[in-house]
C-alpha cells in the first residue's frame, strides 16, 4: 500500500473532477421530453440568449470542477514550506536526539513500568533511557501510518557531543514505512544509558550540524530528562533550540524522566587525602557521599574494594536530603605499583554513580630533599643541624616507617639536582642561593612542587627579601624585617603558649582544646617580618602564630605548587620543638603531605574524557595497550611527539566506568604499566528536573512543544509546514457560492413568478 | 345530448351563461327578429333612410310622395333586426393539442378541449337565444362543419364536429378564413377560437376579408398556462408539434426571453385585431372557461351600442 501523501491522494482523487461533466452528460440522457406548440417563442429567446447561457454554462462546469479540484487537493492535506512550493509531496524529516548521559539511567517512576533485558534475561525497572526508545519506536509508527512522506534519523547526545569526526547517527536518514518500523527498533535497541555526561548541552554544536545536513521542512525530537543542571545552568542548550527554530524547524521536547521524588545516593568522591602513597605506608583516603533525595538515608554502608578484592567497608549513620557526608579510612599497599581502590553503595534509581574507583600509585620510597645550610651538610651525612632533624622526623627508622627517603644536600647541589623527582624541597637555613639554584626552585614550585624553609641564624634579610620574595614576585612568603627573641610575657598570669596553632589542615590535629605537646613548644627566637608587610593583600596563609601575634609559619602559593616558611630554626637552636616534641614529627609529615598533595593528586578522568600516557622518546616505546573496561577490550595507540623528547599516547575517548590500564614497553624490554581511574560525572547524579515552567522561562522565544514519554504521540499535525487543508476548503466553499450565484443568473433558481397577460 | 354535448358543455359553465344575452354588435342578416340589431335594411317598423331608385328595386317600396314633390324616383329603407348568425370557427391544428395531462396543477384541458368547450358554450347560448349557429373545425383547411342553424338538435350537430377525430395538421388560417368568408351567405359573427400560432398574417389578412364582407369578429385567444408562464425547471427537450424543430435546454435560461416574446405576440395580437375591429379575449386554459365565457360576453356586452 503506498503511503498516503500529497501527491498519491492528489492523483487518486483527480479522477473525481471529471464528476461535473459526468453529471452534466447523466443530465442530457435524463432529460424530459416536451412537445411544445409554441416553439418559435423559445427559438426566438435562445437565439437572443445563445451566448449568455453558453457562457454561463461554461461557467457553472468551470466553477464545479474547480470546487471539486479544490476538495479533492484539501483531502490531500497539502502543507507550504516556508522554502517555498507545496510541502505535500516532500518528505519531512523527523530528527531525533536521544539523550543517552548518565543520568538517562534514573530508574524513578512507577513500579509496573518494567522493561525486559533481553541479554541478562531478567526484568528490571524502566529507566528514563528505556522510556525514551520506546518514544523513539513510537514515533516511527506514527509516522509510519500518517499522512504524507516522512524520513528519520536517530541520533545519541554522545555522538552528537564527539568531535569533528563524529559517529554517523545511531539510525541515518531512513524513509519510514511499515516495513522500516522493525530497522528502527533495532537500531535504538542498540543504545543505552552511558555512563558519561555528554547530554544535550555538550551535544549542542553536533545537533546544529545534524539538523543542517537534513534540509528540508524539519521536526527536531529531543527526547531526554531535561535535568536542571543541563538546562538550567547554561543558555547554549536554549541557544541552539533557538537557532533551530529560526531555521524553520519545528521543536518537540519529550520528557522522559520517571514521575515522583527518586532518593538518589551519589559517590562524589574517592581521594587519597595525605600521607606518603609509599609500600607498607598507612595512606588516609577520604569517601563522599551526598544524598540528593527529598528525604535523609540511614545506615548507609559503603563496601570497598582493594585491587579487586574486598576489606572493611564504612557506614554512614546518616546523610541528610541535600547533604553531603564524608568519611575516612586508611588504606595500606604492601608493594609498589598502582593499586585500584573501589567503593559503591548500595542500588538505587540511578546505578552508575554508586561506585567510584581510585588508582594510588604506590613507590618503595618517597625521596624528599632536604638543603641544610649549615656548614657539615657538605659532608652528605645528616649532621647535628637542622638536616638532621628535619630528616629524622620525615624518616625516623624502622618500626615507623614513613615512606619518605630524605636526602640532604648542601645548597651548591641544589641547581645541578634533578628536582622533579623528588616529592618535597626541604630549605633548611641556608644564606643564599644562587640565581640557578632560585630558578630551579621556582620552576619546581610552578610545576606543583612543595617546598619549606627554615630560617635560622644563617638566614640574611637581604637575601632573601632580594633574591626569594622579590617584593612579592618570588617563592618566599614574606619580606623578613630581622631576627628577634621572643621574650616572655611577664604581664601574664599564667604562661600563655608561645605557639598557636591557626586553622590550616597542617595543623588541624594540633586544633582544638589546648595540646600540652604544643604549649610545650618553647620560641627563644624568631624571623620577624616587615611591619608594612600585609598577609591579606599578598594572599599568604598562616599555619602557625607567636603570642605576640606575629607569625611563625605561613604558607603561600607559588604556580602550582605551594611554599611554606618557618621562621625559627628547625633543630632545637632558637626553640626547643624538634627536642622530643611528638608534635615537630606530627606537623612535619603533615606538612610533607600536605604540600606533596597537589604533585600526588590522582589524574581524574571523567567517563567521555580522553586518557592520555606521556612517554619519553628514547626510552619508552611508542606504541600502547589500553584495556578498557568493562570487558577488558585492548585498545592499541600509538604515541605521538608533543614537545620536546615527551611523546602523548591518548585513549581518545572512555565510555564506561573503571579502571583503565596503559602497558607499553620500555626500549630496553621492561614492561610499564599504569592505571587510570575513569568514574561518572558526579553531577549526573544530581537527579533535580528543570520542569516545564523553568523550561518555558529559560527558552522563552523559543517555540516548542512539550509533551510527557507517555503522552506523544507524532500526528500528522507535527508535519513540517503550513497546513494548506483549511484555506482550500474556504476556497472551495468560496467557489460553490460562486457557483449558486451564477446557477441562479442562468435560472437554475426558482425565480418569482411574473404574469404577462 | 351526445356524449361530446356533455363533455363540452359543463352545467357550472352553462348555468353562467344563461344569464346574459348574447347581443352582436353590427347588424345581421337573418330570417327572424329578435333582439339583436340587423345590419341589412329592409321592410321594417323603422324607417332609416332614402336612396336613389335603381334598377331592379321593388316598385312597391317608391317614396311616391317624394316623387310628387321631387319629381324623382328614390326608395324608402328600414332597419330590421333579424336573429344572430353565430359562426364558430374552432382551430384544429396540432397546436391545439397541447395541455392536459395529470402531472397540470390543477389539471387542465387541452387547448383544443378549451376551445371547444368555449365553441359550444356559446353555441348553446345562442340557440337558447334562437340564433342560428354554425361550427367549422379547421387546421389548413376547413375539415368539419355545421351550416349555422336555429335547431335545438344544432348544438348535437356542432358537438359532434367538434368531438370528430382530427387529422390536427398545420393551420393555415388565411384560406381558412378565405373559404369561410366565401361561403357564408349573410352577413353574421365570426368567432375563431384558437391559439393564434402560426401565420399571423394570414390570420389577420383573413379577418380583414371578413370584415370587408361586414361580418362581426371576434377571436377567443386560447393558450395553456404553460405558454403564457412557461415554468419549466430541468433540462427539458422541446420538440415542435407544428414547427418541426427541437430545443434541448435548460428552461429558467431561457425564460426570460421567452416571455418577452409571448408578450411581444400578445401585444400585436391585440393590436392587429382592434385593427380589424375585432374582439378579443384571452383564455388561459387554466382559468374557469365560465369566467372566460362572461368576461367575454360581458365585454362585448359593454362595448355594444
Amino acid at each position: 500500500m503506498p503511503s498516503l501523501d500529497f501527491a498519491t491522494l492528489f492523483w487518486w482523487g483527480l479522477p473525481l473532477v471529471a464528476a461535473p461533466v459526468l453529471i452534466h452528460l447523466i443530465n442530457l440522457l435524463r432529460q424530459r421530453r416536451v412537445k411544445w406548440a409554441a416553439m418559435e417563442f423559445l427559438l426566438a429567446s435562445q437565439r437572443r440568449y445563445r451566448t449568455r447561457v453558453l457562457l454561463r454554462q461554461i461557467a457553472l462546469l468551470a466553477l464545479r470542477t474547480l470546487a471539486v479540484l479544490g476538495l479533492v487537493a484539501a483531502l490531500a492535506q497539502p502543507r507550504w514550506r516556508s522554502a517555498g512550493g507545496i510541502a505535500g509531496g516532500d518528505a519531512t524529516t523527523h530528527l531525533v536526539i536521544l539523550d543517552d548521559s548518565c543520568s538517562m539511567g534514573d530508574a524513578t517512576g512507577d513500579e509496573g513500568d518494567l522493561e525486559t533485558d533481553a541479554a541478562a534475561g531478567d526484568t528490571r525497572r524502566a529507566t528514563a533511557f528505556d522510556r525514551g526508545r520506546r518514544v523513539v519506536e513510537r514515533i516511527a509508527a506514527d509516522l509510519a501510518s500518517s499522512v504524507g512522506r516522512h524520513r528519520l534519523a536517530v541520533a545519541v547526545t554522545s555522538q552528537l557531543a564527539a568531535s569533528a569526526d563524529a559517529l554517523p547517527p545511531l539510525l541515518p536518514f531512513t524513509d519510514i514505512a511499515p516495513g522500516s518500523i522493525q530497522t528502527v527498533r533495532d537500531a535504538v535497541g542498540r543504545a543505552a544509558a552511558g555512563a558519561g555526561a555528554a547530554g544535550p548541552r555538550e551535544a549542542c554544536s553536533g545537533m546544529r550540524r545534524l539538523v543542517a545536513a537534513a534540509g528540508g521542512p524539519r521536526v527536531v525530537w529531543l527526547v531526554g530528562d531535561f535535568r536542571g543542571r543541563d538546562w538550567l545552568g547554561s543558555d547554549e542548550p536554549a541557544a541552539t533550540l533557538r537557532q533551530l527554530a529560526a531555521d524553520g524547524a519545528t521543536l518537540r521536547l519529550v520528557d522522559c524522566a520517571g514521575n515522583g521524588p527518586g532518593s538518589n545516593l551519589t559517590l562524589e568522591r574517592l581521594a587519597v587525602v595525605g600521607g606518603v602513597p609509599a609500600a607498607n605506608v598507612l595512606l588516609p583516603v577520604e569517601v563522599e557521599i551526598r544524598n540528593d533525595g527529598p528525604t535523609a538515608v540511614r545506615d548507609v554502608a559503603v563496601e570497598l574494594r582493594e585491587d579487586g578484592g574486598g576489606r572493611p567497608g564504612v557506614r554512614i549513620d546518616e546523610i541528610p536530603a541535600g547533604g553531603t557526608v564524608s568519611r575516612r579510612f586508611d588504606v595500606r599497599f604492601t608493594t609498589p605499583g598502582s593499586h585500584a581502590l573501589e567503593a559503591s553503595l548500595p542500588g538505587d534509581v540511578l546505578q552508575a554513580d554508586d561506585s567510584r574507583q581510585a588508582v594510588i600509585d604506590v613507590v618503595d620510597r618517597v625521596d624528599v630533599l632536604v638543603v641544610d645550610g649549615a656548614p657539615d651538610a657538605a659532608s652528605g651525612g645528616l649532621g647535628s643541624g637542622d638536616g638532621f632533624y628535619v630528616a629524622t622526623a620525615l624518616a625516623p627508622g624502622a618500626g615507623a616507617a614513613t615512606g619518605l627517603r630524605p636526602r640532604v644536600v648542601p645548597p651548591a647541589a641544589l641547581a645541578a639536582t634533578d628536582l622533579s623527582r623528588f616529592d618535597c624541597l626541604w630549605i633548611l637555613d641556608v644564606e643564599r642561593l644562587d640565581a640557578a639554584a632560585v630558578a630551579a626552585v621556582e620552576a619546581y614550585a610552578r610545576a606543583g612542587g612543595g617546598v619549606v624553609f627554615f630560617c635560622g641564624p644563617r638566614t640574611r634579610a637581604d637575601v632573601v627579601n632580594d633574591t626569594l620574595h622579590r617584593g612579592g614576585e618570588g617563592l618566599f612568603p614574606v619580606p623578613l624585617a630581622g631576627a628577634i627573641d621572643l621574650l616572655p610575657d611577664a604581664k601574664a598570669a599564667a604562661q600563655t603558649p608561645d605557639v598557636t596553632v591557626e586553622d590550616h589542615p597542617v595543623v588541624a590535629v594540633l586544633a582544638g582544646q589546648r595540646n600540652p605537646l604544643l604549649d610545650a613548644v618553647r620560641i627563644e627566637r624568631f624571623w620577624a617580618i616587615d611591619r608594612g608587610f600585609d598577609a591579606a593583600d599578598h594572599g599568604v596563609r598562616r599555619l602557625l602564630s607567636l603570642r605576640t601575634g606575629q607569625p611563625l609559619a605561613i604558607e603561600k602559593t607559588f604556580g602550582d605548587g605551594l611554599v611554606v616558611a618557618v621562621l625559627t630554626t628547625a633543630a632545637p637552636e632558637w626553640n626547643n620543638w624538634a627536642r622530643a616534641n611528638p608534635s615537630w614529627v606530627v606537623v612535619l609529615l603533615e606538612l610533607e603531605s600536605h604540600l606533596a598533595r597537589l604533585r600526588r593528586q590522582a589524574e581524574s578522568v571523567t567517563v567521555g574524557e580522553a586518557v592520555t600516557v606521556r612517554l619519553e622518546a628514547g626510552v619508552d616505546e611508542p606504541d600502547v595497550d589500553f584495556v578498557v573496561p568493562p570487558d577488558a577490550a585492548v585498545v592499541r595507540q600509538t604515541a605521538v611527539a608533543t614537545s620536546g623528547p615527551l611523546l602523548e599516547a591518548t585513549l581518545s575517548a572512555t565510555a564506561r566506568a573503571g579502571i583503565v590500564e596503559a602497558r607499553w614497553r620500555r626500549l630496553d624490554g621492561t614492561e610499564q604499566q599504569r592505571s587510570f581511574a575513569v568514574n561518572v560525572d558526579p553531577g549526573e547524579g544530581r537527579l533535580e528536573r528543570a520542569g516545564i515552567g523553568r523550561l518555558e522561562a529559560a527558552l522563552r522565544g523559543v517555540p516548542f512543544r512539550y509533551d510527557r514519554a507517555t503522552d506523544v504521540a507524532a500526528t500528522a499535525g507535527d508535519v513540517a509546514g503550513r497546513p494548506l487543508a483549511v484555506p482550500l476548503l474556504i476556497v472551495v466553499a468560496a467557489l460553490l457560492l460562486l457557483e449558486q450565484l451564477v446557477a441562479y443568473a442562468a435560472g437554475y433558481h426558482p425565480v418569482a413568478r411574473r404574469p404577462t397577460a | 345530448m351526445t356524449r361530446g354535448s356533455r363533455q363540452y358543455l359543463r352545467p357550472d359553465a352553462i348555468a353562467r351563461i344563461h344569464r346574459l344575452e348574447l347581443r352582436a354588435r353590427a347588424v345581421v342578416e337573418g330570417a327572424l327578429a329578435g333582439l339583436h340589431k340587423s345590419p341589412f335594411k329592409g321592410q321594417s317598423v323603422e324607417f332609416l333612410q332614402h336612396r336613389e331608385y335603381v334598377r331592379g328595386d321593388d316598385l312597391r317600396r317608391v317614396d311616391w310622395k317624394v316623387w310628387g314633390r321631387q319629381d324623382r324616383f328614390t326608395v324608402k329603407e328600414f332597419e330590421e333586426e333579424t336573429n344572430l348568425r353565430l359562426t364558430l370557427l374552432v382551430d384544429g391544428s396540432a397546436s391545439m393539442d397541447y395541455g392536459g395531462g395529470a402531472e397540470a396543477v390543477p389539471p387542465r384541458p387541452t387547448k383544443y378541449d378549451a376551445a371547444a368547450t368555449l365553441a359550444a358554450s356559446l353555441a348553446w347560448l345562442a340557440l337558447s337565444h334562437g340564433d342560428a349557429v354554425g361550427c367549422g373545425v379547421f387546421d389548413d383547411r376547413l375539415r368539419g362543419s355545421v351550416p349555422a342553424r336555429t335547431k335545438r338538435s344544432q348544438l348535437t350537430s356542432i358537438c359532434d364536429v367538434l368531438e370528430a377525430p382530427r387529422n390536427a395538421g398545420t393551420g393555415d388560417f388565411h384560406r381558412v378564413l378565405r373559404s369561410v368568408a366565401e361561403s357564408l351567405p349573410k352577413r353574421g359573427m365570426v368567432v375563431i377560437v384558437s391559439d393564434l400560432l402560426g401565420d399571423r398574417d394570414g390570420v389577420f389578412a383573413g379577418l380583414q376579408l371578413l370584415r370587408t364582407r361586414g361580418h362581426d369578429l371576434a377571436i377567443v385567444h386560447v393558450l395553456d398556462d404553460d405558454e403564457i408562464d412557461f415554468r419549466f425547471e430541468g433540462a427539458t427537450r422541446f420538440e415542435g408539434l407544428e414547427l418541426p424543430a427541437h430545443l434541448a435546454c435548460n428552461p429558467r435560461a431561457l425564460r426570460d426571453g421567452y416571455l418577452a416574446a409571448v408578450e411581444a405576440f400578445l401585444g400585436e395580437v391585440r393590436q392587429r385585431a382592434a385593427a380589424v375591429r375585432c374582439d378579443y379575449a384571452l383564455v388561459r386554459t387554466g382559468e374557469p372557461l365560465d369566467a372566460a365565457l362572461v368576461r367575454f360576453l360581458s365585454r362585448r356586452a359593454s362595448v355594444a351600442v
